[in-house]
């Protein structure tokens, strides 16, 4: 188990500091796939580095295992890394690659050619056991990179955006492999990635970041339905937002009727009201629903369904998604003007903009 | 018609130039290795095929012992200048920056600055007085002054290396359990060695050729190739130079030929 207290992390001083992370807060369980996910200079990266020990934090505890590990150096903390670079030794062979982290820590040499074995066939890379690494492919690569971080058996395992230099193909193989070595071997991974589908997809919990701080930390399921704030609702697959009003438990999108609504009654005042483009009904009206129309302005046909893009009576702009069943969407037309729904239980009341400014 | 682009290769007469050019560098070194081979003594005369003035140059004591001189003071000079310069390059390349880099890299650079005879007298001036002091004579004075004007010929090649390096390597090895040695030996230094090699041929060849400190900075009686070569000249013009001259040249060839084979590859 990993605590994460209070973690920060600023570079520079002064008027040029950068405050890279600021006071991070999150438990990483036993055995988890725990995905940091965040646009590019979220800090997620930053966090990874502090967690293996190459950077050191400016403020806050790690704690693994019940012992603070922020002052052990990289060399003696039980955490390896798979690096988005790879960062294979270039001079070495495969299988001297894997052995590295058992030599330098004084394994035994007949202990680590059993090791190396063990590694390689579980990447299924045995046979080229003794190719120069330089002469691999990328997908080829990874999986050397992914046995020499795991030999050493470490207690988590870091990947540094490991599969963004493969191919879609590799990519979507490679996750699926990963996902199930960590499942096989019960490893606590942390994952770096900026690809949301990846994260959706690999994690049992995912901490998405923003501006040095966590926004989130949930379970893809919760992230995608219950998104905390505007940017995590943005960021996590396709969102409408639509401007209201709360009051009394009554939420009010601008130029509708208000709709009685249990979780308005946390909120007072502007809201930010959050739809997802495949909970839309288009083109019938359906039961406890906000009842619209909306002018087709464009139809994109994306194979198991179609983005339609409408625009509402009152100018806002909404994207809906129809799926293409045998019977439905196909006669739709842009131009046209269609009723539309919005299921009660599809509508997400997100705090004001104001209130999470980063 | 699209404009070609400018190059110089298009200049009416680069040619011409070229191979004039050409011809003045290589020609005199031709001139040179053919008369080595000539069997009579006279320069300008064919009088046939011969090894006879390389038989005759390995055979002469002063020209041997001269040899040996020049190859002990370049090798240990060589081996000086590599390791000091491997230890800039890592201080200036690894780490947090220096203070005052700038000013390292110019000290470190001197002596492609300084005029060779400043450096010469300069040498000369502080060695005669140790020489004075301490009465030791012999080859080390020599291998201190060469190891000065080599640093920098060692010290460029290595320095690009690093440059070149990933520095995510090492982070990788110090994830992996590695130490600071560790790392240095496992890692570093084996993609750093084609560096090395080079940086320490670089100066071995600077080393071997060097003239004018050596000429300023040797104790008397005491010969390098090259200033033994200036000795005889002075004295008689023999085939038996040329073939001395052809030797020193076909060291030189080779240890830079390998040295440019050795950096070719990449890391």
């Amino acid at each position: 188990m990993l605590e994460i207290k209070s973690l920060s992390k600023t570079f520079g001083a002064g008027v040029a500091a950068y405050h890279a992370l600021r006071s991070v807060d999150v438990t990483v369980a036993e055995g988890e796939f725990f995905t940091l996910l965040g646009p590019s200079g979220c800090g997620k990266t930053t966090l990874l580095r502090l967690i293996a020990g190459f950077e050191q934090p400016t403020g806050g505890q790690l704690v693994l295992d019940g012992q603070d590990i922020a002052a052990i150096p990289p060399s003696r903390r039980p955490v390896n890394t798979v690096f988005q670079s790879y960062a294979l030794f270039p001079h070495m062979t495969v299988a001297q690659n894997v052995a590295f982290g058992l030599e330098a820590r004084g394994t035994a040499p007949g202990d680590v050619a059993r090791r190396v074995d063990e590694m390689l066939q579980l990447v299924q890379m045995d046979h080229l056991r003794d190719r120069k690494s330089a002469a691999l492919s990328g997908g080829q690569q990874q999986r050397v990179a992914l046995a020499r971080a795991l030999a050493p058996r470490p207690r988590i395992l870091l990947l540094d955006e490991p599969l963004s230099a493969l191919d879609l193909k590799l990519r979507k193989e490679m996750q699926a492999e990963l996902k199930r070595l960590q499942r096989e071997m019960g490893l606590t991974f942390i994952f770096v990635t900026h690809d949301q589908d990846e994260a959706l997809t690999m994690s049992d919990r995912i901490a998405v970041m923003e501006g040095g701080r966590l926004q989130q930390v949930a379970t893809p399921r919760d992230l995608y339905d219950h998104p905390a704030n505007r940017f995590v609702a943005g960021f996590i697959g396709e969102t409408n937002f639509l401007p209201g009003r709360a009051a009394e438990g009554q939420l009010r999108l601008d130029g509708f009727a208000p709709v009685a609504l249990a979780e308005a009654k946390a909120v007072n005042g502007a809201v930010t009201v959050m739809i997802r483009p495949e909970h839309i009904i288009v083109g019938r009206e359906a039961p406890d629903c906000v009842q619209t129309s909306g002018q087709i302005d464009e139809l994109v046909f994306f194979g198991t369904d179609t983005h339609v893009k409408l625009t509402l009576p009152g100018g806002a702009s909404l994207t809906a998604r129809a799926q293409n069943s045998l019977h439905s969407a196909t006669d739709l037309n842009p131009g046209q003007t269609v009723p539309l729904s919005l299921p009660y239980d599809a509508l997400r009341i997100l705090p004001d903009e104001a209130a999470h400014a980063v | 018609m699209s404009k070609r682009k400018f190059s110089v290769r298009h200049v009416p007469g680069a040619a011409p130039i070229a191979i004039v050019t050409f011809v003045a560098l290589y020609a005199p070194v031709l001139i040179l290795i053919a008369n080595a081979f000539n069997a009579g003594p006279v320069i300008g005369r064919w009088e046939g095929f011969s090894g006879r003035w390389f038989v005759a140059a390995i055979g002469n004591d002063a020209f041997r012992n001269a040899a040996l001189n020049s190859l002990i003071v370049a090798a240990l000079a060589a081996l000086i200048s590599t390791s000091l310069a491997t230890m800039a390059a890592l201080a200036i390349t690894r780490g947090r920056r220096l203070r005052g880099e700038g000013g390292i890299f110019v000290v470190l650079n001197q002596p492609l600055l300084v005029p060779e005879i400043v450096l010469a007298i300069a040498l000369m001036i502080v060695l005669a007085q140790i020489k004075q002091a301490t009465g030791y004579h012999g080859l080390g004075y020599l291998i201190v002054a060469h190891s000065t004007f080599c640093i920098p010929f060692a010290f460029m090649p290595i320095r690009a290396r690093l440059e070149g390096m990933d520095l995510t390597l090492e982070t990788a090895a110090m994830d992996l359990y590695a130490g600071r040695f560790y790392t240095f030996r496992r890692v570093t230094l084996p993609l750093l060695a084609p560096g090395i090699l080079a940086g320490f041929m670089l100066a071995f060849v600077v080393s071997l050729d060097n003239v004018v400190v050596s000429s300023f900075v040797k104790s008397p009686g005491q010969e390098t190739l090259p200033t033994y070569l200036m000795g005889e000249l002075r004295r008689n013009l023999s085939s038996e130079i040329y073939a001395i001259s052809a030797l020193l040249l076909f060291a030189s060839v080779t240890v830079v030929a390998a040295s440019w084979l050795i950096t070719r590859r990449k890391p």
